[in-house]
């Protein structure tokens, strides 16, 4: 029953007298590969790498045995062992091969025979056509009208066909008692009838900005000279009640009357330069001109600054004869001129039926200088 | 007392008036405008007046060159032929402005063709509208038929220059790598076109790979460089006879990206020996060479400036590609490139204030210009791969490569103003890269 114990027991004995005795715990040291090194001088290893003289050739060498051939050559594989499918041909590029160079054939160069003469001016356009432009509407004509204005009358004189001056009771009791009658005037006539509805506002189209005080200018220092010369420097010391008085006075009145005659002279003659532009009607002028203003800004002219002066009739039209280049700054000839076309067919090309511009102020804007100066706009 | 207070009222009454004095503007009313509109200028082409028999046709194909040719700077917008109001039946008659100021056509190009002899001549006049007046003097070519375009390009510099103070570009040509194939195995030939793509004529044959053509300043040689002995050579081809040669130099060494001097006797170039890649003169005449610069990096793309004097080209010398520039005669270069990214073939433009260029940065490549000394840089474009700028005459347009992604993506020409705008294709009949803008002719 311990079969087992004993078979293991034995098999057991057996392993570790093999382990003990059978060299599985011997450790054999490896083996050292020892090389032998000698040291050579310098010289020694120069004629070591010397070049070595080319060994003699000897006899030549026997040829070599031809081997026999006792195999036999294999013979190629029958037809019917050829794979049942083959893969696809690879089509040749048969594609045309490029065309060789041919020269370049010049294209002929053209001649630049002449320059044209001067066109035909264009002939004058009929009046009876249509005109360029729409003119403005022609206003109805009058039931009333005179060939010149009548001034309204007073409004305390009646209409009367002749003019009769208002007749008044003298102070003289015993001038012969006449009728009071009331002055009479014509009726006032007008060249045209302005109904309600087309009668203009009273109020103001524009507000006008604050005026500036005036800073206290030259001529008006000279203006108030003027008079000071004219006044007798003795007549300010003079006493009112002396006769030389009314002298003064009068020569006072005199500088007052002058003064003010001037100065209505002076309003009565500015009629249409009225108030300075506001604001507001140059920025309006300003863009209107802007809008038609094409920058190349790839190109030199993008480089000019050009001020161009033009006169302008009442309409708002440029007088296309007055423009004129004033000044230029930056680029060449070429550039400058090329800006200077540009900024006119700007000023020519945005008018339209003319540039909108109060015409109460037409002595403002009669005369124009206007600078282009595309330096924002110029590629960066 | 009453003579004071006259005095005092008198003051008054001068003072009250002096106002109106002051304020009452004196001289011209005078305005400053700053802003304008950038747009192209209206002008019309009515068809050209056929003179003689047979000319009629031809007559309108010379009107429609000269259109397109305008309207392609994209300076010009033209009026369509529908809108006129004014038909030209004879060009000695005088011109309707009002009619032409109706479509607001502020430029109108008017002109004849006559046919006899086996010669045609073109004469054409340009108005200038809204002045009532001629832009200039009426001109006329003479020439054989088939130099129709060429009359017709001619034309439309003239006007061109009239109107905008420059001279034109349309008369010109431009020399290109004609690519075909697909990119793996792409088939490359030098080819001669007009600006606008049309009449494009080989130069080369397909055998060997050839790169970067460059005209030289009478458009009368072109420069390349050839793997034709297996290694780049630059080579030099008379156009006229399509005879090339190799450039004199040293065996054993590649030389490429040349590009002649605006004189037309000298040619710089790169030259790799070993692993050193520096800048070369070479007089064309004696073959006589000279080493231009000696940095221990790769400098190549050398250009010109217009007079000569100095010699734009792209240098890792700063670890990057940048820009460079120095005398013709070599020196110490100054570096006009500090933008972030990597710059390469510059190219100076003709009119000499600019300097076209290749970015390339954060994955996309861009062709841009800034100025001699590196200020004012602007990129123009922007793709997947943009390359190889080239000036036009005028130095207002550039042209340049463009490839697209992928396998199958292929390369094309395209054109942009200096401002950025007007970007659009040239079309070829084939692939086309490198391309080099030659002279107005």
């Amino acid at each position: 029953m311990h079969t087992g114990h004993y078979i293991s027991g034995g098999a057991h004995g057996i392993l570790i007298l093999w382990a003990l005795f059978g060299g599985m715990f011997r450790s054999d040291p490896p083996e050292v590969q020892v090389a032998d090194v000698s040291v050579i001088s310098e010289a020694q290893f120069a004629a070591m790498m010397q070049p070595q003289a080319a060994p003699t050739l000897g006899e030549e060498p026997a040829a070599l045995p031809v081997p026999d051939v006792t195999e036999p050559v294999p013979t190629p594989p029958a037809a019917d062992t050829l794979p049942t499918s083959l893969p696809d041909p690879v089509e040749p590029d048969i594609s045309e091969p490029d065309p060789a160079p041919e020269p370049v054939i010049a294209t002929p160069e053209p001649e630049l025979v002449e320059t044209l003469p001067q066109p035909p001016a264009p002939e004058p356009v009929p009046e009876v056509d249509a005109p360029e432009v729409a003119l403005r509407p022609i206003p109805r004509p009058a039931p009333r009208v005179a060939p010149e204005a009548v001034p309204a009358p007073e409004p305390d004189v009646e209409a009367a066909p002749e003019v009769q001056e208002t007749v008044e009771q003298s102070e003289t009791p015993d001038v012969t008692e006449t009728e009071e009658q009331q002055a009479t005037a014509p009726e006032a006539a007008a060249t045209e009838i302005v109904t309600e509805a087309e009668e203009p506002a009273r109020a103001p189209t524009a507000s006008v900005r604050p005026q500036v005080r005036p800073s206290r200018p030259a001529p008006a220092r000279q203006t108030t000279e003027a008079p000071t010369e004219q006044t007798p420097a003795p007549a300010a010391e003079a006493t009112p009640t002396s006769p030389e008085d009314t002298a003064a006075l009068d020569a006072t009145a005199s500088a007052i009357a002058g003064a003010l005659e001037e100065a209505l002279a002076g309003a009565s003659a500015g009629t249409d330069s009225g108030p300075p532009l506001t604001q507001g009607e140059t920025d309006g002028f300003r863009i209107a001109v802007q809008d038609c203003w094409v920058v190349d800004v790839g190109s030199q002219a993008a480089n000019v600054t050009v001020t161009i002066g033009f006169d302008m009739d009442r309409s708002g039209r440029v007088v296309s004869s007055s423009l004129r280049l004033l000044s230029s700054e930056g680029g060449s000839g070429t550039a400058v001129d090329t800006a200077f076309q540009a900024a006119r067919r700007a000023i020519l090309r945005c008018q339209g039926d003319g540039y909108t511009l109060p015409q109460e102020k037409f002595d403002q804007w009669k005369t124009v200088e206007m600078t282009f100066n595309p330096e924002s706009m110029r590629i960066r | 007392m009453k003579q004071i207070v006259a005095s005092l009222l008198a003051v008054l009454i001068l003072a009250v008036s002096a106002p109106g004095v002051v304020l009452a503007q004196s001289g011209p009313l005078r305005i400053e405008i700053t802003e304008g509109v950038v747009e192209p200028l209206p002008y019309a082409v009515p068809d050209f007046v056929g003179e003689t028999a047979g000319a009629q046709q031809l007559a309108q194909q010379i009107a429609r060159v000269v259109a397109d040719d305008l309207t392609g700077s994209g300076l010009f917008r033209e009026v369509p032929r529908e809108a006129h109001i004014s038909q030209i039946t004879s060009f000695g008659s005088p011109v309707q402005f009002a009619d032409w100021k109706a479509i607001n056509a502020q430029a109108l190009v008017t002109g004849a063709v006559s046919s006899e002899g086996g010669r045609i001549v073109v004469k054409f006049r340009v108005w200038d509208v809204f002045a009532g007046s001629e832009l200039g003097q009426g001109m006329q070519f003479a020439g054989t038929p088939d130099g129709w375009r060429r009359m017709a390009h001619k034309v439309a510099d003239q006007v061109y220059s009239r109107i905008t103070g420059e001279s034109g570009y349309f008369d010109s040509r431009v020399v290109f790598v004609s690519e075909s194939g697909p990119k793996d195995q792409r088939s490359k030939r030098l080819a001669v076109m007009d600006y606008d793509g049309a009449s494009v004529q080989y130069l080369t044959g397909g055998n060997a790979l050839v790169l970067a053509p460059r005209f030289s300043e009478d458009g009368q040689r072109v420069l390349y460089t050839s793997y034709e002995t297996g290694m780049p050579r630059v080579h030099v081809l008379e156009v006229g006879t399509v005879q090339s040669r190799i450039l004199q130099g040293q065996d054993g060494v590649m030389s490429f990206a040349p590009r002649f001097a605006p004189n037309g006797q000298t040619v710089v170039y790169s030259l790799t020996q070993g692993s050193n890649t520096d800048i070369w003169a070479m007089d064309i005449a004696s073959g006589g060479t000279r080493q231009l610069t000696s940095a221990p990096s790769i400098e190549t793309a050398p250009s010109y400036s217009p007079d000569g004097s100095q010699i734009v080209f792209e240098s890792d010398r700063s670890g990057t590609q940048q820009l460079y520039v120095m005398s013709a005669s070599g020196g110490e270069a100054r570096r006009i490139s500090f933008g972030q990214g990597r710059y390469s073939t510059p190219v100076w433009s003709p009119r000499g204030d600019m300097i076209a260029f290749t970015k390339q940065n954060a994955g996309r490549f861009h062709i841009g210009v800034m100025r001699t000394d590196g200020s004012e840089e602007r990129l123009l474009t922007a793709s997947f791969l943009d390359e190889g700028p080239t000036w036009a005459p005028n130095g207002r347009v550039i042209m340049f490569a463009r490839e697209t992604q992928g396998a199958q993506g292929s390369s094309s020409l395209y054109t942009v103003d200096i401002s950025g705008r007007n970007l659009k294709r040239v079309r070829t009949p084939e692939g086309a890269s490198d391309p080099s803008w030659g002279p107005l002719q």
